[in-house]
């Protein structure tokens, strides 16, 4: 039985995609649906670029949540959704395990092997060290 | 005009490159305009003429240094009065230790050990004694450590070291004539009465589409730039207290400050920062690489010394002292500043700026990683413990429920 899902939505359309099969799974398991946007900021940063993200970050999930919340409201799904500052995959883990989530669903953005490579994947760190089940969506 | 516009197309053409790199690679779009500028003047220079990026064309040099004076004055602006005036004994202490043990450390490092003259000394002291509110902040925003006493006393000892920092700069070169005397004594009343001014001025004629405000402020900044210039000081260190003084007004206007931000971004600091880094030789970096490992351990050695005892004394557990300690070692704009102030009074040579500038960089990343790493106090990061306080003006990193 799973009680709480985590969902990671950085806006993109994967994380649309990965929002629309974690509500789905809410609603089905009747579990509380908890959302996460992680802010990831330049390194190392000056204030003036600091408060432009932090500015364009607010303005751009307040819009975007309370479209997601208008979609869930109908269905009458428990959700809760949160934004942080910081590196995302250690944010989804960390959150996971704090809250007791029992499932992440998390959207894939896709990026070539050289970006994975210089990057890394936000869906396969969070994969390799939750300590729940996480489905990835494309 | 065909070469000026040229030219202006080449640097905001490297400002677009520097953009895209900054996102490819989530870096800061300041570092990657240092790095896009240091690669174009290595490779514009190689085969097309060490001339040819015009670097120290007037007109750029003018756009590089309005975008060092805003760019002072919105990290000014970003202070926060109520908080500052709550912690402001401890704040106070901890930003004084901060700046004076490296300055003098540093200082007498780059004299006695790197043989440095005494005004490249000098130089070296203040580029060093810096620390980066950006950063720390960005790295207590992370942890939520921003909204603890420990976080807010942390970030107002920051502005402290950094006012040092100015003032070092501002003063240390200075003759002491009477100019001096006449800058001094206006600045500090002129600052006195500025946020009542100010505050009433846009309260009459603010808020219109002619960007009065804006115009107001690049006036403010100009003209104590051109009078701390006539004092043979320096421009920054009126824009940062301007930028202080301003914090409760103009630094709570969040629309004003975006516009300042647009324009400054979009058009300013890119020439200030490529142009910073276009002085960096790489072949003077390859040289001498332990020159820049013994100036950053100087630098971290000489915050550990002074801000440790003091964060101690103040009271805060080992962990939090170290961590404090940390985060004061780190350094980014107000070290760069410092550096090209410098050179481009020729205090410093090229080989001995980019020495600095490499330094600047790597303490804006090795003591944040060294800090977060092993000295965290995770027993002070509320976010572990209870859910986060609903979202506040300015601050996203907070809970939507």
């Amino acid at each position: 039985m799973i009680k709480k899902i985590l969902v990671a939505f950085d806006g993109s359309e994967s994380s649309r995609h990965a929002f629309d099969l974690a509500s789905e799974l809410a609603f089905h398991f009747k579990a509380k649906l908890l959302l996460l946007a992680v802010v990831r900021l330049p390194e190392p940063t000056t204030s003036m670029e600091l408060g432009a993200v932090l500015d364009d970050a607010k303005e751009h999930y307040a819009k975007e949540l309370e479209e997601l919340r208008d979609r869930t409201s109908p269905r009458a799904i428990d959700f809760t959704a949160l934004v942080e500052v910081g590196h995302p995959a250690e944010h989804i883990v960390a959150m996971a395990e704090r809250e007791g989530c029992e499932l992440i669903v998390m959207g894939r953005r896709g990026r070539t092997s050289v970006g994975r490579f210089v990057l890394g994947s936000t869906s396969e760190r969070v994969m390799r060290y939750a300590h729940c089940a996480v489905t990835v969506v494309k | 005009m065909t070469e000026v516009w040229a030219l202006a197309a080449l640097w905001l053409g490297l400002a677009l490159l520097a953009t895209l790199i900054a996102i490819w690679l989530r870096i800061s779009t300041a570092l990657s305009e240092i790095v896009v500028g240091t690669v174009a003047q290595l490779v514009i220079g190689a085969f097309v003429g060490i001339q040819a990026l015009g670097a120290k064309a007037p007109w750029i040099t003018f756009l590089s240094g309005t975008g060092a004076i805003v760019l002072t004055f919105l990290a000014g602006a970003e202070l926060d009065p109520t908080v500052f005036r709550a912690k402001w004994k401890e704040a106070s202490w901890l930003g004084l230790m901060a700046f004076v043990a490296p300055f003098l450390g540093c200082t007498a490092l780059a004299h006695y050990v790197l043989h440095w003259s005494a005004q490249a000394s000098w130089i070296a002291g203040i580029a060093l004694s810096t620390t980066s509110v950006a950063v720390v902040y960005a790295v207590m925003l992370e942890f939520g450590l921003n909204k603890t006493e420990f976080g807010k006393t942390l970030l107002a000892a920051c502005f402290i070291n950094d006012l040092g920092t100015v003032l070092a700069l501002g003063f240390i070169f200075a003759p002491f004539t009477v100019r001096t005397l006449v800058f001094g004594v206006s600045a500090v009343v002129l600052f006195g009465i500025l946020p009542w001014v100010t505050s009433h001025f846009f309260k009459k004629y603010g808020g219109r589409v002619s960007e009065l405000e804006a115009k107001y402020l690049l006036f403010l900044l100009f003209g104590f730039g051109a009078l701390a210039s006539w004092a043979d000081s320096e421009a920054v260190l009126p824009a940062y207290i301007i930028g202080m003084v301003l914090a409760g007004t103009v630094g709570k206007d969040h629309v004003l400050i975006r516009r300042l931000r647009t324009m400054t971004f979009g058009l300013l600091t890119p020439f200030y920062f490529i142009r910073a880094g276009s002085f960096v030789s790489i072949a003077s970096l390859l040289a001498a690489p332990f020159v820049i490992l013994a100036l950053l351990l100087g630098k971290m050695a000489t915050k550990i010394a002074a801000v440790l005892p003091t964060a101690r004394k103040l009271g805060y557990a080992r962990q939090e002292s170290l961590y404090t300690t940390m985060m004061m070692s780190t350094g980014l704009t107000f070290g760069t500043i410092s550096a090209l102030f410098g050179l481009s009074h020729g205090i410093i040579d090229q080989a001995q700026y980019s020495y600095l500038v490499a330094t600047v960089i790597g303490s804006a990343v090795i003591p944040t990683v060294i800090g977060n790493a092993y000295f965290l106090p995770r027993h002070l990061i509320p976010a572990l413990a209870e859910p986060e306080e609903p979202a506040a003006a300015g601050q996203p990193a907070a809970t939507e429920r």
